[in-house]
């Protein structure tokens, strides 16, 4: 079967603790494999955050490769049938991947608390109105990874590919959920070209680090990289670059060159949010403007 | 704008509000600071609530267009980039596919 959907995946390192802005990897399911500081990712093309979060290099011999295999070699498991429900459920992290999601992905109410992360709901209103409406079992997959990555974004499936043997927490799991779901935001509204245009895929990148809080200061000191002044648009060009360095066999210079070109209008698009979410406060926020776009749009 | 009897502020008063209040904060003043480089300006959420709360108490003309135009041109800054991808009139069609249909591909 041939996935030529991109996928960016999010490498995280799996013992990193708290390293919610750990390297993502996203995969494109078309793209070279992510680069892990931890060692690649053999893997299907996914453009994934280099789970080599702070270093961010190539992994080595990633330019031996003959053929771009757009960072599928990062998701083994997407090739593979599926397995049994026992095993699955015994030696796997599966279920636990699968709960993680659900405290993301649905609301609860306790006490008149809601538990829904902020992020995802927004997201997923937003993906429904514009036609996708995002169905846990279908959209949402569960599997075992390579390397460092988090999870990514099959366009070839349209399934998001959660990496249950790498992400343990879960704040780690709202993060890499909000993510992968902007992908698939951009997936929905416009045509990107995952495989063929870098530009492309650099600008969803950018959007992703962006809006999915990858790039908050916490996870920014968590990482050991230290900025204040602007340092946020430093943390979305430094993460876009290595994720497609980590899913295209593309030179740095090119990886860099179109980020730079791509940066002042995807770094300026913050749909569906409307603002730049620094937390589940003004994730709430942005929902609550996006409730209200309809009388905002007719009285402009 | 939708003019006429049935016009109303695009967002509450109350929104103004609290977007001007939350703009003062030090929290989103460190946070605009980290992201831009800069301090925010917030004297445009006063303005537009000011002008929200004569509108709601005298229906003032001035106020509606000052609010209209204020916000228009909150869009347009959205806009001023030109978007990199093309936009899509309907979802993909593969999205809602089965898995083993898609994986025929």
């Amino acid at each position: 079967m041939h996935r030529a959907g991109t996928l960016p995946a999010g490498a995280r390192p799996a013992a990193a603790p708290q390293r919610e802005g750990e390297e993502e990897e996203q995969g494109s399911a078309a793209h070279a494999p992510l680069p892990c500081r931890r060692g690649r990712w053999p893997g299907r093309g996914g453009r994934g955050a280099a789970m080599a979060a702070e270093g961010g290099a190539p992994p080595p011999g990633r330019g031996e490769e003959e053929e771009d295999d757009l960072g599928y070699r990062l998701f083994p498991d997407r090739k593979k049938k599926p397995q049994s429900f026992l095993v699955r459920s015994l030696f796997t992290f599966h279920n636990r991947c699968q709960l993680m999601l659900r405290m993301s992905l649905e609301t609860k109410i306790d006490c008149g608390n809601v538990f829904l992360d902020p992020y995802a709901q927004l997201l997923l209103a937003a993906m429904k109105q514009s036609g996708c409406t995002v169905f846990n079992d279908r959209h949402f997959s569960c599997e075992n990874c390579d390397g460092c990555v988090s999870g990514g974004f099959d366009s070839a499936t349209s399934q998001i590919v959660l990496c249950q043997n790498n992400i343990r927490q879960q704040s780690h799991m709202n993060r890499v959920v909000a993510h992968e779901l902007i992908h698939a935001f951009d997936h929905c509204r416009a045509h990107v070209d995952w495989f063929k245009n870098v530009k492309h895929l650099a600008c969803s990148e950018i959007r992703a680090a962006n809006l999915s809080g990858d790039c908050t200061l916490m996870n920014e000191i968590a990482r050991f990289k230290f900025g204040l002044k602007a340092h946020h648009q430093t943390c979305v060009r430094d993460r876009a670059i290595r994720s497609i360095l980590a899913v295209r066999k593309v030179s740095r210079e090119t990886a860099e060159k179109a980020v730079d070109e791509v940066f002042d209008a995807c770094f300026n698009d913050l749909e569906p949010f409307g603002r730049i979410p620094h937390s589940k406060a003004d994730a709430r926020r942005a929902y609550k403007d996006f409730l209200n776009r309809d009388r905002y749009n007719a009285n402009l | 704008m939708a003019g006429g009897e049935s016009w109303r502020p695009p967002r509450p008063c109350e929104d103004y509000w609290w977007e001007w209040r939350h703009c003062r904060g030090l929290r989103h003043a460190f946070h605009h600071y980290y992201a831009h480089g800069q301090l925010p300006a917030c004297a445009r959420w006063r303005d537009d609530y000011t002008a929200c709360r004569a509108w709601e108490s005298g229906r003032a003309a001035a106020a509606q267009e000052a609010l209209c135009k204020s916000e228009r041109a909150r869009v347009e800054e959205k806009q001023k980039y030109a978007p990199v991808w093309t936009f899509r009139k309907s979802p993909p069609p593969e999205w809602y596919l089965p898995l083993d249909q898609d994986n025929a591909k």
